[in-house]
């Protein structure tokens, strides 16, 4: 965990700057004293810790590799999406801050650079969007697209065993409010059906036997949904910044 | 001939798991990759009554439900008694071998095979290894076989390799790049030697290569998707090339359902044909472009290629 207090760092104080009796300037000639931090706020930190899927947030040293590799900050350029700040924002429990990228966290694209990368073996990917789980389940956040889409594609999956796709764009769609025109769906259609690749409906591939195991894995699923918002810590009050 | 893969026991016939796409809008893919088996005289078993892997979304609402979908077509795969599984889908790849880094940890796979049998699933005990189709190819056929099968090389064709994200990466889940005789991760290159294998001439150092098109996002980020596909065409285009080839069936079709909003907002100059690449390995060792469906892909590779000759 770095030191918290980067405002205090400037440069007309770094030769004598102490906190708690400990140099902590990184003056030339000193080691940054190490220190206990105690105005953290642990409790975000420890709820991704606690889900399978955010265990590993603890490992993160801040190098910033999976933010440089990050294909939605350098690829596409949306400078604002940065996974290592995420992270940073979680483990400070700065949670005003990270709720500002409560819009921007969910547009991960799981291409899994990050994760290939991060030499602490911190599944950033699977961090993140546990940060965007607990901002949507602890309240303020609106369901994002992806949200929807994971949704409606997990219900799809579920229902037959083998994903309907011309089913999973129809549903999104409506969720969306979005309309391909009838020309075009029909023109596609057409090409699907004609090549055999229109397996939808009652056409629809499924895998035989699944009944069962559809009601295990929809118990599941609620089950964990259940559970994982039961855990979420109550939302902040409203207050004044942070160090 | 290339070394035996380390990834674990071998089988004569691994399984092949299909995945939902490559029995839907992937259909061309499934069709050329047994095409191509067979002149190499491979074979692959096929999961019968296999489910969906749960791709890159079930993750985000259930821990449990993610490696339990994958896991199931595992034990199915245990139960044939087979130790490798092959999928043609990086998407699939990713989150079968995901399941198994999640199963080797003991309260995860008990809980997990409680999960399966409650289902009427067989348990899993994660022992199948994961291998994706290209590696498959590569590594038990090997480029001299491939050479020998081509019956039509696919002379004056520039192609670019587009890999994308989950076949190699990460690492923790796929093994390539620490198991022996894998790909490397950053800089894959088992396409690259299979198509010039096939006569196609290679763009080397393609900037594209492994970026992401969108994956999942497709749908829900309409704007990150388009220019993802875009870069993939653009970076195509500035290296000369005269069509893509994919190993995965999301990145063909995200980037052939943009070519629309491609071609209005990027120009048309940039659009190129997008084919799966066992489709233009089966083209090279004598199929038609209709056996290799060619006409299937929505960005028209079959009108582009009988215009360069083949037909």
């Amino acid at each position: 965990m770095p030191i918290v207090e980067k405002s205090l760092v400037s440069v007309d104080r770094v030769e004598h700057l102490e906190v708690e009796g400990i140099d902590v300037s990184g003056d030339w000639n000193t080691f940054l004293r190490s220190r206990v931090v105690t105005d953290l706020d642990v409790k975000i930190a420890d709820w991704v810790k606690g889900q399978p899927q955010g265990e590993t947030i603890s490992r993160c040293w801040q190098c910033g590799t999976c933010t440089a590799g990050c294909c939605l900050h350098t690829d596409y350029g949306l400078e604002e999406f940065n996974p290592r700040y995420f992270i940073y924002l979680a483990q400070i429990g700065y949670e005003e801050e990270l709720r500002r990228y409560a819009s921007t966290i969910w547009r991960c694209v799981s291409c899994n650079k990050c994760v290939e990368r991060c030499p602490k073996g911190v599944k950033v990917e699977e961090v993140i969007h546990t940060i965007g789980t607990y901002l949507e389940l602890s309240g303020g956040a609106a369901e994002s697209p992806a949200d929807r889409f994971d949704r409606a594609y997990t219900e799809n999956l579920l229902g037959r065993g083998i994903l309907d796709e011309a089913a999973l764009f129809r549903t999104y769609e409506r969720l969306e409010g979005r309309r391909t025109p009838a020309r075009e769906l029909l023109r596609l259609g057409l090409t699907l059906l004609k090549s055999g690749r229109l397996h939808t409906g009652p056409f629809a591939h499924r895998t035989r036997g699944w009944n069962r195991m559809r009601k295990v894995l929809e118990a599941k699923l609620t089950e964990d949904r259940a559970r994982r918002r039961a855990s979420v810590p109550a939302p902040p009050v409203p207050s004044g910044r942070k160090p | 001939m290339n070394a035996a893969p380390a990834r674990g026991p071998v089988d004569a016939v691994p399984a092949y798991y299909p995945g939902c796409s490559l029995d839907g809008l992937g259909k061309a893919y499934e069709v050329t990759c047994q095409q191509v088996l067979d002149r190499l005289d491979l074979s692959l078993d096929r999961i019968v009554d296999y489910n969906c892997c749960g791709a890159t979304e079930v993750k985000n609402l259930s821990q449990d439900v993610s490696i339990a979908l994958p896991a199931r077509n595992l034990a199915l795969a245990r139960s044939m008694d087979r130790h490798q599984v092959v999928a043609a889908c990086n998407g699939c790849v990713y989150s079968l071998a995901r399941a198994n880094d999640a199963v080797h940890e003991e309260a995860t796979r008990t809980r997990i095979n409680a999960t399966l049998q409650a289902g009427g699933s067989p348990a899993y005990d994660g022992s199948a290894s994961v291998q994706h189709v290209l590696e498959f190819i590569y590594q038990r056929a090997g480029l001299e076989r491939v050479r020998a099968a081509v019956r039509r090389p696919l002379t004056g064709l520039t192609v670019a390799p587009y890999y994308g994200c989950l076949y190699t990466r990460p690492k923790r889940y796929t093994g390539v790049g620490t198991t022996p005789g894998t790909d490397d991760p950053e800089h894959p290159h088992f396409l690259d030697e299979l198509l010039r294998a096939c006569g196609a001439k290679v763009v080397e150092e393609y900037s594209a290569k492994t970026i992401c098109c969108g994956g999942g996002h497709a749908l829900s980020d309409l704007d990150v998707s388009v220019a993802f596909g875009a870069s993939i065409l653009n970076e195509a285009k500035r290296a000369g090339a005269d069509l893509v080839a994919t190993i995965c069936p999301l990145g063909q079709i995200n980037i052939e359902n943009h070519l629309d909003r491609i071609r209005a907002e990027f120009g048309e100059e940039i659009v190129r044909p997008v084919a799966y690449f066992t489709q233009l390995m089966s083209l090279a060792f004598g199929s038609s472009l209709k056996q290799a469906r060619l006409g299937d892909n929505f960005s028209r590779p079959d009108l582009f290629l009988r215009a360069r000759g083949f037909v």
